[in-house]
């Protein structure tokens, strides 16, 4: 975004880079400082240049681009924990692997902190004193009027009656209600007018500022949870009742807005034919909420993309499941477990879901149970599969395990897990359960009953403080963008002298310093043809003659009849 | 001079909103980095047995807590004034929660004729769970059933309990003295229990 520097106008242009600066954006970095000449801070000098360059800028664009591939290809911790959990059982010797590079949690691997934060600072270094140069352009008078201004892209000649003081004093009254602004030297007069180019480029690099400050205000005070939820269960925001949380480094536990909600009712429905079978078409998780304790209670319906807005607080829908209802008595006939269970589905398609039930306090000993839950439960050649992902034949299908649990040494184990390295496999042939049936573990060990299912929703509660200021940014940054791209910033400079005939010379030139619509021929044409007429008005004598006109060398296929127009303008 | 000099500017325009563009996208993507106490793949946020003490003057006070046990007998903690309370939050399925539970009842025991008086908040769990955690591991004290977790909520504002399981110590007249967030530890509970009844 640096300024377009003319030969004729750089010398004085405001914004022009002092010999040997270099102007963050040009196309090609600095060159390296030879070697032994150069002591510490050069070499800090040009590791800054280098970093606040445009190529850096976009090299770790690029990285930053790369980096976020495999936060898309992998399961995410902070996106689906659950789908993390079975990309561990898929691939045991890969997974460690992959999380040691943090590719599990992408977004806040140090690696990836590391290029977020040099092109933080990189943007940052490039647009501040870019935004101070602008300023001062959009504040600048124009330069000084070139020698020559026949050598200028538009150019006019007129002889009038008037002094060369009249001649100027005339231009500057006709410029002036033009709303150009005015720089007057010794016989010469500039006039420059588009400033709003400055402004709106100054307008674009705050706003890219004020982008960087609110993602950093998010990432600050922002916090992100997932919370898997059952029908008919309730669960506060607070972090004990959470079952993931990553707050920003500024969130202290006591910020968390103190919501609860309850799923009153999830529903789904599935395309039941063609060829988007199995796809769902719509849902909807009917939810009863209060916004602090003792609050009033409201109802919303959570979908998709349209998420519960709690005091900017969001809720977000973003994955559900079958949650069997299931119930174990232990061999002392005591019933040790009744409840929904989230299983997780395997597939996406027929909604095949895998869990596990964990019995700590059975007796005499623990028990355990991996398995499945079918919504639609066919038999296809002796495979048990699913059918659809709608709940038209639910049946459950579980191993039982005896043992130790691992779970009384105190070390966290994923509830969708089952360690099965202290417990045996329990001797019993694998049983379909639909609901109401129960199977009977051998040895008295105890009996689990199907009992029916819900449905879970796993919800995503998010707070960041920088999306609207990011948002806004954004806006006023293509705004600004608009407006430097679309206003032409233009020069008119007069020069008045007496001439050999007595009577008086002025030369009017014309520049654009960024035409990119084209179209300042007609505009130089019309302002020399004001101009001309103005040293005819006020001095009553002769109409002043245009004696030359030049347009720009130009190609032969340019349609623009600039020459013609200009002398039309002029004899009229 | 002028065409090409555009066509730089405009490319140089381009790159930094799509830099611009691609930071809101990560912006949406994820945090810059994860705090302490932070998820572990557990499905609940553990925590690391970080035990905080507050000095008597510089208490906040507790909230008003009541509910219905796990018997179903109504419990207030205002009821305790007078008392030292500990406030343990706990769920059947944890594991840290099964660890501390047999150094919880020892303590229960041992202070009980101190005037201290432990109370249970049990999250996220089921009756039939809870009843045979209680039974198993011989827990005499009473246990508020919060499966929705407001208890935790009420504290929101003074001291929150920030992981399962968290323990809080509430000196005799209502104010937080005291927390451990991760499972307790008979050494660190102790010392803690004594320094509030000694009210210091």
């Amino acid at each position: 975004m640096t300024d377009v520097r003319t030969p004729e106008a750089g010398s004085g242009g405001a914004g022009a880079a002092a010999p040997g600066e270099f102007v963050p954006g040009d196309p090609a970095p600095p060159k390296l400082p030879a070697a032994g000449r150069f002591g510490v801070t050069a070499w800090a000098r040009w590791g800054w240049r280098q970093l606040t360059s445009m190529r850096i800028a976009l090299v770790l664009l690029f990285l930053l681009a790369l980096g976020s591939v495999p936060g898309s290809l992998l399961p995410q911790e902070g996106i689906d924990p659950a789908a993390v959990q079975q990309y561990y059982t898929a691939h045991p010797a890969l997974a460690p692997f992959l999380n040691a590079f943090g590719l599990f949690n992408v977004f806040a691997a140090p690696w990836f902190a590391a290029i977020y934060l040099l092109l933080f600072v990189s943007l940052a270094g490039c647009v501040l004193p870019r935004a101070y140069r602008l300023a001062r352009s959009a504040r600048a008078l124009p330069p000084a009027a070139p020698r020559l201004l026949s050598r200028l892209p538009n150019s006019v000649r007129y002889e009038t009656t008037m002094t060369p003081a009249e001649a100027s004093a005339a231009a500057e009254a006709f410029l002036a209600r033009r709303r150009f602004r005015l720089h007057r030297g010794d016989g010469w007069l500039s006039a420059e007018k588009g400033y709003r180019r400055e402004f709106g480029n100054l307008l674009f690099h705050i706003a890219l500022i004020g982008v960087l400050v609110s993602v950093s205000l998010g990432g600050l005070l922002g916090y992100k949870a997932d919370r898997v939820v059952v029908e008919g269960s309730s669960f506060a925001d607070t972090i004990t009742d959470l079952d993931a949380y990553h707050p920003g480094h500024l969130v202290s536990p006591g910020d968390l807005a103190p919501f609860s909600l309850t799923l009153d009712k999830f529903t789904a429905s599935y395309i039941l034919s063609g060829p988007d079978r199995d796809q769902p078409s719509v849902f909807g998780a009917h939810v009863s909420y209060t916004a602090q304790p003792g609050g009033p209670v409201r109802s919303y319906d959570i979908q998709v993309n349209h998420p519960l807005n709690v005091d900017s607080t969001k809720v977000y829908l973003i994955g559900h499941g079958y949650a069997p209802v299931l119930r174990v008595t232990d061999g002392r006939g005591k019933v040790v477990y009744d409840q929904a269970t989230p299983f997780l589905p395997a597939e996406t398609s027929t909604y095949l879901s895998e869990g596990v039930v964990k019995v700590p306090d059975a007796q005499p000993e623990q028990l355990g149970f991996a398995g499945v839950f079918l919504p639609t439960a066919v038999d296809v050649d002796g495979q048990l599969q699913s059918a659809f992902p709608a709940p038209y034949q639910p049946a459950v299908s579980m191993i039982p395990y005896s043992g130790n649990l691992g779970l009384n040494s105190g070390v966290p184990q994923s509830v969708y897990q089952l360690d099965t390295s202290g417990m045996h496999r329990l001797d019993t042939p694998v049983q379909v359960l639909t609901p109401g049936q129960s199977m009977k573990l051998p040895n008295g060990a105890g009996t689990l009953t199907f009992t029916g299912y819900k449905q879970w929703i796993s919800l995503q509660v998010t707070y960041d403080p920088g999306q609207v200021p990011a948002l806004v940014s954004g806006i006023v940054a293509l705004a600004g963008l608009l407006l430097s791209f679309l206003v032409r910033r233009r020069r008119i400079f007069v020069r008045a002298y007496p001439g050999e005939s007595g009577r008086t010379v002025v030369d009017v030139g014309g520049l654009a310093r960024s035409d990119v619509g084209g179209g300042f021929e007609t505009e130089f044409a019309e302002l020399a043809a004001g101009l001309g007429a103005a040293f005819h008005g006020t001095s009553g004598a002769d109409r002043p003659v245009p004696v030359t006109a030049s347009t720009p060398a130009r190609g032969d296929d340019d349609p623009s009849p600039t020459t013609e127009e200009t002398r039309s303008a002029e004899t009229e | 001079m002028f065409r090409s000099s555009t066509t730089v500017r405009r490319a140089v325009g381009m790159a930094v909103l799509a830099i611009a563009g691609v930071l809101g996208v990560a912006a949406c993507g994820g945090q810059i980095a994860a705090n302490t106490p932070a998820s572990n793949g557990v499905n609940f946020v553990a925590g690391s047995g970080t035990t905080t003490y507050f000095k008597a003057g510089s208490r906040a006070a507790a909230p008003a807590v009541s509910g219905t046990t796990l018997s179903g007998a109504k419990l207030s903690l205002g009821s305790y004034r007078g008392q030292v309370v500990v406030l343990n939050f706990w769920g059947s399925w944890c594991a840290p929660c099964r660890k501390e539970a047999e150094t919880l009842v020892v303590l229960s025991e041992q202070y009980k004729s101190k005037g201290v008086q432990f109370v249970g908040v049990d999250i996220r769990d089921s009756p039939a769970t809870a009843d045979a955690f209680v039974q198993n591991f011989g827990i005499t004290y009473p246990s508020l059933n919060d499966p929705a977790d407001e208890i935790a909520l009420d504290f929101s504002g003074t001291v929150p309990p920030a992981a399962i399981p968290s323990t809080l110590v509430i000196d005799r007249s209502g104010r937080i003295a005291g927390r451990v967030i991760g499972g307790v530890t008979y050494p660190s509970l102790n010392s803690m229990l004594t320094k509030v009844t000694a009210g210091t």
